[in-house]
């Protein structure tokens, strides 16, 4: 008999009761990343599983990818930065969303910048901002404890949180309230003497004026401190070793990355603790963690596809790339002003919980904005040029057929095909407006 | 300006004034029915330095950098004042329309934004009733349907529907501009309706999104002449006096105010929140008057906790537990309720709340909204009198 954490996270292998089909195809790319085109759908449906899943674990996807994409990225975001601009900071972050060749990277980044909500709005530092956001990328698939080192002795993080003020004589809660609240353990899991301790551990650490980190020795409290059960004479790099140690801290990521793969029915409690075993057997290691899930059965099962809401960012760069506009792409400042008017202001979380995610995104509200978003893109309005941007949908045949296929990865639908200009864009609108296409 | 005392001394008076009739439901007659805006300082509000004891040694001790100056501050009563930036809320409660309902929290408080903020928003004390329906959104679950179209709640903003207002069939609809609900077409909305999956969660948020667009579209686009300051929060009570004097029948709006969160540099960032609050309610209130509409609306204000008593060492306030709700609109009982919270007998360095918020709550849906109470709070809580009778 298997044991029961295993069989929890067995590996996907196509058979006839799941097959890699295009509904597959699209879920995987919809779920983990940010949609893709029909080409590069098709090319995976073609190629079939373990080649195109190993290619978006690896982060080596090409379709659309420019070749200077490095070179690229490092000049808009020295601009950017150069004249302040924190719109232009957006515009290269859904940028990069649009055409690197790690979407899942990417999505990873944007998940943990809801982990560590930092505020543009309060650090007024791009660059620190940028910094920090570096860290989501390059360790968005390291231990955490790494990730956590490094977000936290990052001056974005720091200032924040009012850690500059956390001196000795008068210690400031802020930071090490959300260390446990919301980084690592989560409410619930310790105690307002655990709180007033942490603060005592993390003082001394401050920002100068170089925006980098400095470690006042002269301001930081030396003596013992009790946090959650244990006496030591803590500091800050002491008390992220304890927290990250604490079987709290593991189930709280846990459950983050089962909310960022799986629909929320399967993120049952007993779920979440065989990830969160997972995660301690490995150091926390995130990227096995990322790995375990998209590659198990139940990230492939039937009861996992769709019915997940796309956040701004994904369901806007996902209508970009299922539409194939990314040759010209439209204008990014626009798509992330767009994202902003959804809800999503990137680098602006709306305050230390992030974003809530889900059904949240869905209001009323938000649904006809982005009915909104979805006609200025169908009719070029988002596009420095005037030409259609659906002219090359045009001569492919039934369009809705098309959609279906790009965004919901299904074959049946078939009606009539839109001829003229003005049907295109309106059954393109309409499509991307439905409420199926608000899911993924 | 009123002291408490002359308040008191005028109150047989204001019993006399010309009053509409009693407290008839909303339902029933939803036309001139009764309208609560609830206005949420986000972030907690630090109650200490809203309504100040000034004159309390013990304030001046705990607070030497942020303690207001009693040559500053806006005299309310013999002991209390208004912080100096509070100019409207001063003229309110000249004027008999504001109440302020001293130390309101709840036992065992949470210091955490988002579980103090759930348990105001559901009237849940345990965490794990918090992941339920809000107290709102219980209460018209259980009020009489409003007309096809007519959303039970709107939130005038961008945010994210609060919790407060979570429900197993009253909608909310977000509002943050009236362009927004010009047209829409988000083709076939059908599909099974029974289940609570997120697809039919979806397809019913569109379909009031369509519903709603249709019924603006019938309503009068009334134009504002009424003068607003120029901040984010005045534009949204604006937006919530447009729909009222269009005529929407909906019950309630929801409105945020954020950035209460002054860990740092609290003095100037808390004195231009309260300036536009005051400001922007004195004005949405005139608004209503002027247009004869201000009689069936009760405003109530809140925030998740109140501030720590002893300022921190980056001249802001920690995360503390209870403060002051304030009620305005010409309906309420106007001057200081309930006791101050006591500065010498601090819990762990917070005040005590002397009122529970959810007695507050029974007075609004009872007495104001003519709502049962108890299921929505889950048990007995006598309704504040705060409230004209």
């Amino acid at each position: 008999m298997r044991a029961v954490g295993k069989s929890i996270w067995a590996p996907y292998a196509p058979d006839a009761s799941a097959p890699w089909n295009l509904r597959r195809v699209v879920h995987l790319h919809r779920r983990a990343g940010f949609g893709a085109s029909a080409e590069e759908l098709e090319r995976d449906l073609a190629e079939g599983y373990e080649p195109s899943l190993t290619r978006f674990l690896a982060g080596k996807r090409t379709f659309g990818v420019p070749e200077s994409f490095v070179t690229t990225s490092q000049l808009v975001v020295d601009g950017a930065i150069a004249a302040n601009d924190a719109a232009r900071l957006a515009a290269w972050w859904l940028w990069r969303m649009l055409v690197s060749p790690d979407p899942l990277g990417e999505r990873l980044a944007l998940c943990w910048h809801n982990h560590f909500a930092t505020s543009q709005l309060k650090v007024m530092d791009l660059l620190a901002m940028q910094r920090q956001n570096e860290s989501f990328r390059r360790h968005g698939r390291s231990p955490f404890a790494k990730l956590l080192t490094s977000v936290v002795n990052d001056s974005a993080l720091l200032v924040w949180l009012d850690a500059q003020s956390n001196r000795k004589e008068h210690p400031n809660e802020n930071l090490g309230r959300e260390l446990m609240e919301l980084f690592t353990l989560g409410v619930g899991n310790y105690g307002e003497s655990d709180v007033k301790e942490a603060a005592r551990a993390l003082t001394g650490l401050s920002v100068t004026a170089e925006s980098r980190v400095h470690f006042a020795e002269k301001n930081h409290d030396d003596g013992e401190k009790t946090i959650l059960g244990r006496t030591a004479r803590f500091d800050a790099d002491g008390l992220l070793a304890h927290l990250v140690a604490q079987p709290a801290t593991a189930t709280r990521l846990a459950r983050r990355l089962c909310a960022l793969f799986l629909r929320e029915e399967l993120a049952s409690d007993a779920l979440v603790a065989s990830l969160a075993d997972e995660l301690r057997a490995h150091e926390l290691d995130l990227g096995r963690a990322v790995e375990l899930i998209l590659r198990s059965r139940l990230f492939f099962s039937d009861a996992n596809l769709g019915g997940v809401v796309l956040g701004p960012a994904q369901w806007i760069v996902g209508a970009v790339r299922g539409l194939g506009l990314v040759e010209p792409a439209p204008s990014t400042l626009a798509l992330s002003e767009w994202c902003a008017r959804l809800g999503q202001k990137l680098f602006y979380p709306p305050t230390v919980f992030g974003w809530d995610g889900g059904r949240a995104w869905i209001t009323s509200g938000s649904l006809l904005g982005r009915a909104r978003f979805a006609q200025e893109l169908a009719n070029g309005t988002l596009s420095s040029k005037a030409a259609d941007p659906l002219a090359k949908l045009a001569g492919s045949g039934d369009l809705e057929r098309q959609l279906a296929r790009v965004f919901l990865g299904d074959e049946r639908v078939s009606t009539a095909p839109a001829t003229t200009r003005e049907e295109r864009t309106k059954t393109v609108a309409r499509f991307l407006a439905s409420p199926a296409a608000q899911l993924g | 300006m009123l002291t408490r005392r002359q308040l008191l001394a005028r109150s047989p008076l204001v019993a006399l004034a010309p009053t509409l009739s009693g407290f008839r439901p909303y339902f029933g007659r939803v036309k001139e029915g009764r309208v609560l805006v609830v206005l949420q300082l986000d972030g907690g509000n630090d109650g200490l330095n809203t309504v100040v004891p000034h004159k309390d040694e013990l304030y001046c001790k705990f607070r030497p950098k942020l303690a207001l100056a009693s040559d500053k501050v806006l005299t309310i009563d013999d002991t209390l004042a208004f912080h100096p930036s509070l100019t409207g809320f001063a003229r309110l409660l000249e004027r008999g329309e504001l109440a302020i309902l001293q130390g309101a929290g709840y036992p065992n408080p949470n210091r955490s934004h988002d579980v103090s903020q759930l348990v105001w928003q559901t009237a849940r004390l345990e965490r794990e009733e918090h992941k339920g329906h809000g107290w709102l959104g219980r209460a018209f679950d259980a009020a009489p349907e409003l007309p096809r179209g007519v959303p039970t709640f709107v939130l005038a903003g961008n945010e994210p529907a609060p919790q407060a207002v979570f429900a197993r069939r009253a909608a909310c609809a977000t509002m943050n501009t009236l362009d927004e609900y010009a047209e829409a077409d988000f083709g076939s909305l059908e599909g099974p309706r029974v289940d609570d999956s997120t697809e039919e969660f979806v397809r019913r948020t569109a379909r009031e999104a369509e519903s709603t667009v249709r019924r603006m579209q019938t309503l009068t686009r009334a134009k504002g002449s009424a003068k607003y300051p120029a901040s984010e929060l005045a534009r949204r009570l604006q937006l919530v006096a447009r729909l009222l004097k269009a005529g929407l029948e909906t019950p309630v709006y929801y409105v945020i105010q954020g950035g209460y969160d002054t860990h740092n540099l609290q003095a100037e960032a808390h004195a231009r929140l309260l300036f536009e609050l005051g400001n922007a309610l004195e004005a949405f209130l005139a608004d209503l008057g002027a247009s004869r509409l201000a009689e069936r609306v009760l405003v109530l204000v809140s925030s998740e906790f109140g501030r720590r008593v002893e300022e921190n060492a980056s001249i802001g306030t920690d995360h503390g537990s209870g403060a002051p709700i304030f009620l305005a609109g010409p309906r309420v009982a106007p001057g200081l309720h309930g006791s101050v919270p006591r500065l010498d007998d601090l819990l762990d360095g917070d005040v005590r709340p002397t009122l529970d918020f959810r007695c507050v709550y029974a007075a609004v849906l009872e007495r104001w909204l003519s709502l049962s109470s108890r299921a929505v709070l889950g048990g007995e809580f006598a309704p504040f009198d705060c409230l004209r009778s």
